[in-house]
């Protein structure tokens, strides 16, 4: 099947301009490549678009009776369609011909009309508007993906945890401050059982759809494997991988810090999956790293067995656990945050609530960066250790 | 703002090997750059490759699965894919995200081509 005719109306009160367009454009009106619609005056071309919605070519005359080519042009321009308008006026008529185009008019001929002009005219306007359909087209694409990926990203932020309320024995604020493009990082925080709380951090390979997906994904099997028979947060992360990888042809992999604090004694049990590693803020202002367990990424190595490591908090310590997008935040002189204006932040905020140390970390990232474009999600989770002191 | 010229990806043909030289930052915005050399490579019947990282300044997880795919495409080929001259900071990257596990790297480039 071929392509509806494109369309064409010819507007003029004389039948010379109708002829002349069915003579030059027989064999093209012939094969059903182009169809030529005919109006006689202004209003009469207005009625017929009306009924034509698909015609964005006109070829006027200037002078008719009931309404003139120069106010049909005005018409079109107050109309919600993009039609494009050639006016035909006479030789030497420049006064009219100048407030045609003054009013919009994409071109104009002059009688006597040359055949091989009005070829020319013609196809140039048709190819005209077919750019301007196609970018349209295009315009109206983008807008549609671009809804797509503003309701993916709010799904995901729907899934992010409910807070966890504070306790006498423990305070837990996360904070997230989205990058515009949908993907990133993913925080977590869950209760294993009464007396343990799941803490979890992790940053996907790229951005956009697929990585949002996968960020989902691993976020459900690591709350499923850890709810279920749970052991230790590396036999959860062991089973995980396995799972990823099963299905992961684009290569896709996630770096996780998964951890699980027992409210009764400060033991942290943990396991990293190739993420930055958290610190661990002390009560007396000590900022230490959270040692690496030598594991790798999740997503890509079946097979691999991850490790588990394990270190004590005490009374007034608080867990600091967070995505590159704060380190690697970028200001317009291309400097990044680092690690250690970081350590050096969270020292002078010993003993503080997760809430405020959360809270004075990110405004102090936000600050650095100014009004630098925000390249990645920026992530933290606070967690502070305060056992009943009886 | 300003476009920078942030990667650039040279290729050198050895006896033994495609020595890609990567020079710069591989993120997000510039990975695209290191895979259209990679498969390039891969295309001219090139299957074994050493990345030179010398002069590489930053990688980030974007440009980390590059490499991935690199490795797997060169091993699907019949080749390998090495990884050579990583400054301390890059290294890290790679200790850290445990791909030092898993891809192979070597100190200079003379070991690398040596291992081919």
């Amino acid at each position: 099947m071929g392509k509806p005719p494109t369309q064409v109306l010819v507007v003029d009160d004389e039948e010379d301009l109708e002829l002349l367009v069915r003579q030059k454009f027989r064999r093209r009106i012939r094969d059903g490549d182009l169809r030529f619609l005919f109006a006689h005056n202004g209003k009469e071309a207005l009625e017929v678009l009306e009924e034509h919605p698909d015609v964005y070519l006109v070829l006027s005359d200037i002078n008719m009776p009931v309404m003139d080519g120069l106010t049909l042009l005005s018409q079109l321009a107050d109309g919600e369609q993009d039609i494009q308008a050639v006016i035909v006026s006479a030789y030497g008529d420049m006064k009219n011909i100048r407030t045609a185009m003054n009013r919009g008019a994409f071109d104009f001929l002059t009688k006597p009309i040359d055949f091989n002009d009005l070829e020319a005219t013609i196809e140039k306007g048709l190819k005209h508007v077919q750019a301007l359909q196609s970018a349209l087209e295009t315009r109206d694409r983008l807008v549609a993906v671009k809804q797509e990926l503003d309701m993916a990203r709010d799904v995901q932020m729907s899934l992010q945890p409910k807070e966890i309320p504070d306790s006498e024995t423990h305070d837990i604020k996360a904070v997230i401050l989205p990058a515009r493009e949908v993907g990133g990082d993913l925080y977590d925080f869950f209760h294993i059982d009464e007396s343990r709380i799941a803490l979890v951090i992790a940053d996907v390979s790229g951005k956009g759809v697929p990585a949002a997906l996968f960020t989902t994904v691993t976020r459900a099997l690591l709350r499923a494997t850890s709810s279920k028979d749970y052991s230790t947060p590396a036999e959860c992360l062991t089973r995980v991988n396995e799972l990823l990888c099963e299905s992961n042809p684009s290569c896709i992999f996630i770096t996780l810090f998964f951890g699980v604090l027992d409210l009764r004694n400060g033991e942290l049990h943990y396991s990293n999956a190739g993420h930055n590693p958290p610190r661990l803020l002390q009560a007396d202002s000590q900022v230490e790293v959270v040692p690496k367990t030598r594991n790798i990424v999740l997503g890509i190595q079946p097979g691999h067995t991850y490790n588990n490591d394990q270190i004590q908090l005490r009374p007034g310590d608080t867990l600091f656990l967070y995505t590159d997008g704060i380190t690697e935040a970028e200001n317009f002189q291309d400097e990044e945050f680092t690690e250690s204006r970081l350590d050096e932040k969270l020292a002078g905020l010993a003993g503080a609530s997760a809430e405020r140390v959360a809270t004075e970390i990110v405004d102090a990232v936000q600050e650095f960066v100014g009004d630098a474009p925000q390249s990645d999600d920026i992530t933290c989770v606070v967690a502070r250790f305060r056992p009943d002191p009886s | 703002m300003e476009e920078k010229a942030k990667l650039s990806v040279e290729a050198e043909q050895g006896d033994k090997a495609t020595i890609l030289i990567v020079t710069g930052r591989v993120d997000g915005s510039s990975v695209g750059i290191l895979e259209s050399a990679v498969q390039e490579q891969i295309n001219a019947g090139n299957k074994t490759l050493v990345f030179d990282f010398q002069d590489l300044s930053y990688i980030s997880s974007a440009g980390l699965r590059a490499l991935l795919i690199a490795a797997r495409l060169t091993q699907k080929e019949g080749g390998k894919a090495l990884f050579c001259a990583l400054a301390d900071h890059i290294a890290e990257i790679f200790e850290i995200s445990g791909f030092n596990e898993i891809l192979d790297i070597r100190a200079t480039r003379a070991d690398a081509l040596g291992a081919v």
